[in-house]
């Protein structure tokens, strides 16, 4: 049978530092992620939420452990692959936003279609989401015209853009009203349901919880499962 | 190329100050190095025009045609061809009572060998006379005219311009040609002596006459009075110029890649090869170097245009080919300093 598992994590440390500054933000960390499912990953601040994340991502790498992304062992691959596997199967909602500035919304869509090709959205499927998010109307618009919260939305549709088989999301709803986060977790909701996708998303906005599969919660870096 | 030219779409300022500074740049080095070559020139136009291959000269003169002097008895020893010519160079105040003084270079000539045969006139006729003389279109910036009556130095004898031709100079200074026997007047020489020297178009031309040497026109021009040490000058001077302009501008596009550093990073956390990076951040300094060394060339050639006709620009294209390569070498380098940067640009700095 197929494996089910997207993201595998098994003995994950990652420290800072050398000597007295050292610091060790993961301590250990076990973690599955399967498809079909939305993993919610909670903490207080500066627990090591975005420093998970990121690891899970191939965006950095852990002092130890192993990380495996479709059966493909992240650490032991070169750069060039692991950006490929980027581009090709994660979609990354960073804590940051991360537009291109001289972009226009549009444009920011139209940038991953030339480096990526195939996969991604169709012209209505793209529509139908930047409706959903209330976005559809600002396509023209650059980066610094937008508020946060529509900023945040542009960065979750350009996430979703390229079909991505796993989502990663670092706080995707910090900017946004309850009537938002109702639509963003019920977005990334169906993703996993209908479309079988591999969602996991870092937060400590509480509001999420009721969409999620499993509850995972970061604390003095060592994750465990919550109710 | 999309995302370069995006960029510079968004960022219209920015990029239009790189693009006219660029523009700046490479205006003043095409202009300089325009000015020092067409002065440069003005030193050997003459020369050049005759199409000289060697000069013949008394060994003793120091390689200059003014020091140098022909005897009879050593020109009836010798055998001239088609391809030699006598000159006799005599430099002159020219003096016209309505016109300005010019100071100029007299050449005195045997119309009948190769250089009187092959003048080439813009306007008049050669001289059918010894009191007749062509004159370089140098002299019509004093306004002076076919007919008019000239007198050299103090001499009181007149002479009449009866034709004109173009790029005639010699030393910096507008020729007048002229009859061999007027040479000898300006110089009071008595008829023993025949001219200054021979100027032949053939490079192994031998006089016979052991006082006497072939030098080649190289060794020749690069002995006229100031030739040399102006040509080091302004090499050096344009070196110069070209490489301060050049790491400026490789400074401007260094700076302009750092300060994309952080776009940068959002891109490679998307996935984006760091290739596509780089050779966006080529593209991109192509297009402002192309640019900006575009405008340049235009403005350029408006201003060559522009200039008064005495002012001496003259562009050699070996030159300004190697100036504007340099400046596109530079412009991607200065662009690529920071490549390692780019390839190590770390997506998780823009992560917070
Ligand atoms: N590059 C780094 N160098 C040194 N320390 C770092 C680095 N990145 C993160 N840290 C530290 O690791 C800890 C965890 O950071 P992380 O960004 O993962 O927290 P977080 O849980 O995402 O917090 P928040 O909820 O505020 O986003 C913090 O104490 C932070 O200061
Ligand atoms: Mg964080």
């Amino acid at each position: 049978m197929e494996n089910k598992n997207t993201i595998e994590m098994h003995h994950i440390d990652k420290t800072f530092g050398h000597d007295t500054s050292k610091i060790q933000v993961l301590k250990d960390i076990e973690f599955t992620a399967q498809r079909g499912e939305m993993s919610l990953v909670i903490g207080p601040s500066g627990s090591g939420k975005s420093t998970f994340l990121t690891i899970a991502g191939g965006l950095q790498t852990p002092t130890a452990g192993d990380v495996r992304v479709e059966d493909t062992p992240l650490t032991a691959i070169p750069v060039k692959q692991r950006d490929a596997l980027r581009l090709n199967k994660i979609g990354f909602i960073l804590q940051a936003y991360n537009l291109v500035p001289f972009l226009t919304v549009r444009e920011q869509f139209r940038f991953v279609d030339r480096i990526k090709g195939a996969t991604h959205m169709t012209e209505d499927e793209l529509m139908t989401l930047l409706a959903d998010l209330g976005i559809q109307d600002l396509i023209t618009k650059y980066p610094n015209e937008l508020s946060g919260g529509q900023t945040q939305r542009v960065a979750i549709a350009r996430a979703l853009y390229p079909n991505p088989e796993i989502v990663l999301a670092d706080e995707p709803t910090a900017a946004l009203d309850s009537e938002r986060v109702t639509v963003v977790g019920q977005l990334l909701h169906d993703l996993a349901k209908k479309h079988n996708k591999s969602i996991i998303v870092v937060t400590h906005d509480m509001r999420l919880k009721q969409y999620a599969d499993h509850i995972y919660e970061i604390l003095d870096g060592s994750m465990r499962q919550a109710s | 190329m999309y995302l370069a030219w995006k960029e510079i779409k968004h960022e219209k300022l920015r990029y239009g100050l790189i693009i006219g500074m660029i523009l700046l740049i490479s205006y003043l080095v095409y202009i300089l190095s325009g000015l020092a070559f067409g002065l440069a020139q003005q030193n050997t136009e003459a020369i050049d025009s005759w199409g000289a291959q060697s000069v013949i000269l008394d060994k003793d003169a120091n390689t200059s045609l003014q020091q140098s002097m022909l005897t009879k008895s050593q020109t009836d020893k010798m055998t001239l061809t088609k391809k030699e010519s006598y000159v006799g160079q005599s430099a002159i105040v020219a003096k016209e009572a309505k016109h300005a003084k010019v100071s100029a270079q007299f050449i005195g000539l045997d119309w009948d060998q190769f250089i009187g045969q092959k003048l080439v006139l813009t306007s008049g006729h050669k001289p059918t006379q010894a009191n007749q003389i062509v004159v370089d279109d140098g002299f019509k910036t004093s306004n002076y005219q076919l007919g008019d009556k000239i007198q050299f130095n103090s001499n009181t004898e007149t002479y009449t311009i009866v034709g004109f031709t173009h790029n005639a100079k010699i030393d910096i200074a507008p020729v007048v040609y002229g009859d061999l026997s007027t040479w000898q007047t300006l110089k009071k020489l008595p008829d023993t002596f025949v001219a200054s020297g021979i100027i032949s178009q053939n490079a192994k031309y031998q006089p016979g006459v052991d006082q006497l040497k072939n030098y080649s026109v190289a060794a020749f021009i690069n002995k006229l009075p100031g030739y040399s040490a102006q040509n080091m000058t302004f090499t050096f001077m344009i070196a110069f110029l070209m490489i301060i302009s050049l790491v400026v501008i490789a400074v401007f596009l260094y700076i302009l890649t750092i300060q994309k550093i952080p776009n940068y990073a959002v891109l490679r956390a998307q996935g984006v090869p760091a290739k596509v990076l780089v050779s966006n951040t080529i593209n991109q300094a192509l297009l402002l170097v192309f640019g900006g060394l575009a405008l340049g060339v235009g403005l350029t050639a408006l201003t060559a245009a522009a200039l008064p006709a005495g002012v001496p620009i003259a562009f050699n294209w070996p030159i300004l080919g190697g100036v504007t390569i340099g400046i596109l070498l530079t412009g991607v380098i200065g662009a690529l300093i920071p490549v390692k940067l780019i390839l190590k640009v770390d997506p998780v700095s823009v992560i917070a």
